[in-house]
């Protein structure tokens, strides 16, 4: 998939703005939302928010995690533990991007909270490769990787489960080459199935 | 005040419309990352597609202008990108191993378990045809006689489903047995509620088919 359509699915997730303008309830075929007051906080989908805020329709408020002190706390959770911790959202870089892409003035030091969270992103994407690599030195065929949101898991494809096919194809390869031992021509085979 | 008439009375039916756009939306997840084509879902498909077509009646009595119409627009222009995305996957499945699945396709409708819609299934037998007729005329029909016949079985594409996809378990599954690589024996896991896992698609096809995992 690409990173389009994770953000496309990130956005259906359910944020809370300010609205600027009253109207009455909205009825979507996601749910209905609303009624819309003027100043009153109200929660709608992160699309609809990102569309109100381009209008200048709305204010958001940025979710209960985006706070300095709560992403430190993560920060130092991540780098402390040895698997990956439970992220506060399970889309968090795509809300991240989009509220502090298009309303950095709604959120309280805003540059600050984007470097935390890119720091949170940098660890957690160097403790994947970390696994990655384990993982394919050991030949293993299966991994478990809770706590890793759909974005995190889309950057490592193609790479990584393609790879593991790869890896698959060749112990299969020397399964049946066993007998002969394993030599160059093992490898040009499985090599060439791949275009099977 | 048309609009929200009409949308609360479709609340009345037994499913709501949320639900079938949340399962159009992990049909399309999962169509998207599994390497064969999926049972199609043309009931959530065809049903969405109504409403689609309900909501557009409603909003053109709008005024362009109206904040309302816009929104509804862009939740229907949403949907209709989903609903796209996920029939150009089938498609494009269907064009690329469409031998093996008109085979399978065709020992499935006798036991009334079929994956394709009836629209779907003749677009395969079509290209299938086209493409042999293609063939013929393009290339062998300039070859001497004896190369001259064409085993459609020789060109067949399958998909590669010992490929590794990325899950996550909607409900506790146990017993999955995984095919070891090396090692003779077999090693069995246990997907717990909500946890993800990097495995061989198919070993886990039929939890797909049943809607038990999600991929991601």
């Amino acid at each position: 998939m690409d990173p389009y359509e994770i953000e496309f699915i990130g956005e259906n997730r359910v944020v809370s703005i300010i609205p600027n303008f009253t109207y009455e309830k909205i009825y979507l075929i996601c749910g209905e939302f609303g009624p819309f007051r003027a100043g009153l906080p109200m929660n709608v989908p992160l699309w609809l928010a990102v569309m109100l805020k381009q209008k200048q329709k709305c204010r958001m408020v940025p979710p209960d995690w985006m706070d300095i002190e709560v992403l430190e706390n993560i920060k130092e959770e991540e780098k402390r533990s040895r698997f990956f911790t439970k992220m506060p959202n399970e889309h968090y870089m795509v809300e991240a991007k989009l509220i502090l892409g298009n309303a950095p003035e709604d959120v309280p030091r805003a540059s600050e909270i984007k470097t935390i969270i890119k720091d949170i992103w940098d660890i957690r994407m160097s403790k994947l490769r970390t696994s990655i690599d384990t993982l394919m030195k050991s030949g293993g065929n299966y991994g478990r990787l809770d706590h890793l949101t759909m974005m995190e898991i889309n950057s490592v494809k193609p790479l990584l489960p393609e790879a593991m096919d790869e890896l698959y194809r060749i112990e299969k390869m020397t399964q049946k080459t066993m007998p002969t031992s394993l030599n160059t021509s093992t490898f040009s085979q499985s090599g060439s199935s791949q275009n099977l | 005040m048309d609009l929200t008439d009409d949308i609360e009375l479709s609340e009345d039916e037994e499913i709501s419309v949320e639900t079938v756009l949340k399962s159009v939306q992990c049909a399309w997840q999962n169509e998207r990352l599994a390497p064969e084509i999926l049972p199609h879902r043309n009931d959530m498909i065809e049903c969405m597609l109504g409403q689609i077509q309900h909501m557009e009646r409603n909003i053109n009595k709008l005024p362009k202008t109206d904040l309302r119409a816009c929104i509804h627009k862009m939740e229907l222009s949403r949907i209709k990108f989903m609903i796209c995305n996920y029939l150009k996957t089938r498609l494009h499945k269907i064009e690329k191993y469409c031998i093996p699945i008109i085979i399978a396709e065709r020992q499935r409708i006798e036991s009334g378990a079929n994956y394709l819609t009836p629209a779907e299934f003749k677009y395969a037998q079509e290209y299938s045809l086209n493409m042999e007729s293609h063939l013929k005329s393009a290339v062998l029909a300039k070859l001497p006689g004896t190369m001259e016949t064409l085993e459609m079985s020789k060109l067949a594409v399958y998909p590669n489903l010992q490929s590794h996809v990325f899950l996550k378990a909607n409900t506790a599954v146990k017993g999955v047995v995984l095919e070891e690589g090396l090692g003779d024996q077999d090693v069995e896991i246990e997907l717990e509620n909500g946890s993800q896992h990097i495995l061989q698609y198919k070993p886990i096809a039929e939890l797909v088919k049943n809607g038990k995992v999600l991929l991601v």
